[in-house]
């Protein structure tokens, strides 16, 4: 079997991530609605949303749109995944490589961050104009975006592995990542929500990640930075537990 | 035959469709979750646009559903490689298309259906309202069936496809003012929504409705506008179907 010959001379470990990142940025050259979609999504509905909302949740709506825009990513690994193992018989390949299943999973979530870069840079240009923000807050908000691009990229990737037809990617791929934007607080404080629909926002780690950069930025009223930075760390644990478990490797 | 058309294997090809879409009944739900999230951020930041919203959301629904033509079309002849497969049988290439954007109208209405017993109880539409709003949304589904259908038959694989798919919807159903009345948009730049497919028709059902005035001029300008896309764009995906039947 090839996995069980020992390919010292190969790359072990670290050394493909820029082979991935060629890949991110490839696809971002090829096609230029990859490149330009991503970049426009999270301003579609900045744009709507200051359409339609008072101006003073501006600056929390952008950051918001950061971490959106990060846990879009999912969905664009689990489209890519999908991909790579239905139609392009790739993950066989990977399988019967020096590349072990995690570094398949980072390369993957590696790649889907490049094209996912210029919005984010974009935007965090934008609310450093809109709203001041400390060197702490720059962090925290840095801290979150990498937190959340971890953990929807595992769940993207390990339901992926799960899809059997490419019919089936746009709407688990939707469904998925659209209800757990809507459902946390990317766009507004949690304390407009009402009771029910706020508690069921605090089973999410997206909701923990938005608590966190709207305390650290001012922008949410009172916040506990300790306790939203526990919950955070401890939902995406479970979150990450979760995504491995279902995450299928080699085919059965 | 009428301009030369043929509907043979119409009826046959359309009752597949629509048993093949309900059977993807994820795609049903989940094709409704972009509007629902627009309707939920109106509810929680601006509830009193709440019954403009879900006109818009009918409206963006129906223009989804073109989207969903784009991504069957390009499944059945990228995926599946049964286009020649159909192009080869007695299946017209008209009836093909209208197939498939039939299929997809029947099988997506039932969550548009739920919206519009939403809308009714919080501003319940008059009879001129309500067939305003059939005939634009018709309107609406012709248009965007044959962007759809043309759209997918420029691209060679899937997964190039899925972001045109976004934009679309995106241009046409977020930024426009479907989701939100017209009188939000700067004056200059009222024209241009106004020949808009989607946000013409938002205009016109939000103006039967009684929910934003607007002028004699301006509901003109977007009933001529959306009644000539609709039928330049459906003859013109009808052609398209026929040359794409035809092998290269």
């Amino acid at each position: 079997m090839a996995t069980d010959v020992q390919l010292r001379s190969q790359p072990q470990r670290g050394r493909v991530l820029p082979a991935w990142a060629w890949i991110g940025w490839r696809w971002v050259w090829r096609s230029p609605a990859a490149a330009i979609v991503p970049l426009l999504q999270p301003f579609f509905f900045l744009y709507f949303l200051s359409v339609i909302a008072p101006p003073k949740y501006f600056p929390l709506q952008v950051a918001g749109a950061m971490l959106f825009s990060t846990q879009n990513i999912g969905s664009w690994c689990l489209s890519d995944s999908a991909v790579f193992r239905i139609e392009l018989r790739l993950q066989d390949i990977f399988v019967a490589s020096p590349h072990d299943k995690v570094r398949y999973l980072f390369g993957v979530a590696f790649s889907n961050l490049i094209p996912a870069m210029p919005a984010l840079v974009v935007l965090g240009v934008i609310l450093a104009n809109v709203t001041y923000v400390s060197l702490g807050g720059w962090l925290v908000l840095i801290g979150c975006i990498l937190t959340i691009w971890i953990l929807y990229s595992a769940i993207g990737i390990a339901v992926s592995t799960r899809l059997r037809s490419q019919r089936e990617v746009w709407p688990v791929g939707n469904l998925l990542f659209t209800l757990l934007g809507i459902l946390s607080p990317l766009y507004y404080p949690i304390s407009i929500l009402p009771p029910v629909w706020g508690g069921v926002a605090r089973l999410l780690p997206a909701t923990y990640a938005a608590l966190l950069v709207q305390g650290a930025l001012g922008l949410g009223g009172p916040a506990n930075l300790a306790v939203d930075g526990g919950l955070l760390v401890l939902s995406t644990a479970v979150g990450l537990a979760a995504a491995w478990g279902l995450y299928e490797w080699r085919e059965r | 035959m009428a301009l030369g058309l043929r509907w043979s294997g119409s009826g046959a090809f359309f009752a597949t469709e629509i048993r093949v879409q309900f059977h993807e009944w994820l795609a049903i739900v989940t094709g409704t979750l972009t509007p629902g999230a627009l309707i939920v951020f109106v509810a929680i930041l601006a509830a009193d646009l709440l019954p403009v919203t879900l006109i818009g959301a009918l409206v963006y629904s129906m223009f989804l559903i073109g989207q969903r033509v784009l991504n069957e079309a390009a499944y059945i002849r990228i995926d599946h490689k049964l286009n020649e497969l159909y192009h080869a049988s007695p299946l017209s290439p008209e009836g093909y298309f209208v197939g498939i954007a039939g299929g997809m109208l029947v099988a997506y209405l039932p969550p548009s259906l739920v919206v519009l017993g939403i809308l009714e109880l919080i501003h319940p539409l008059g009879l001129v309202a309500g067939l305003t709003l059939a005939v634009c949304l018709l309107a609406v589904w012709a248009v965007s069936s044959t962007i759809g259908y043309v759209v997918s038959t420029l691209f060679k694989d899937m997964k190039t496809i899925w972001p045109y798919s976004a934009l679309l919807t995106n241009l046409f159903g977020i930024l426009p003012p479907v989701f939100y009345p017209l009188s939000k948009v700067p004056i200059e730049w009222r024209s241009l929504v106004l020949i808009v497919p989607t946000s013409a028709a938002a205009i016109l059902v939000n103006a039967a409705a009684g929910l934003e005035p607007v002028t004699r001029q301006e509901g003109t300008v977007a009933a001529v506008a959306l009644a000539a896309e609709a039928v330049i764009l459906f003859v013109f995906g009808i052609y398209w179907a026929r040359r794409m039947a035809r092998e290269r």
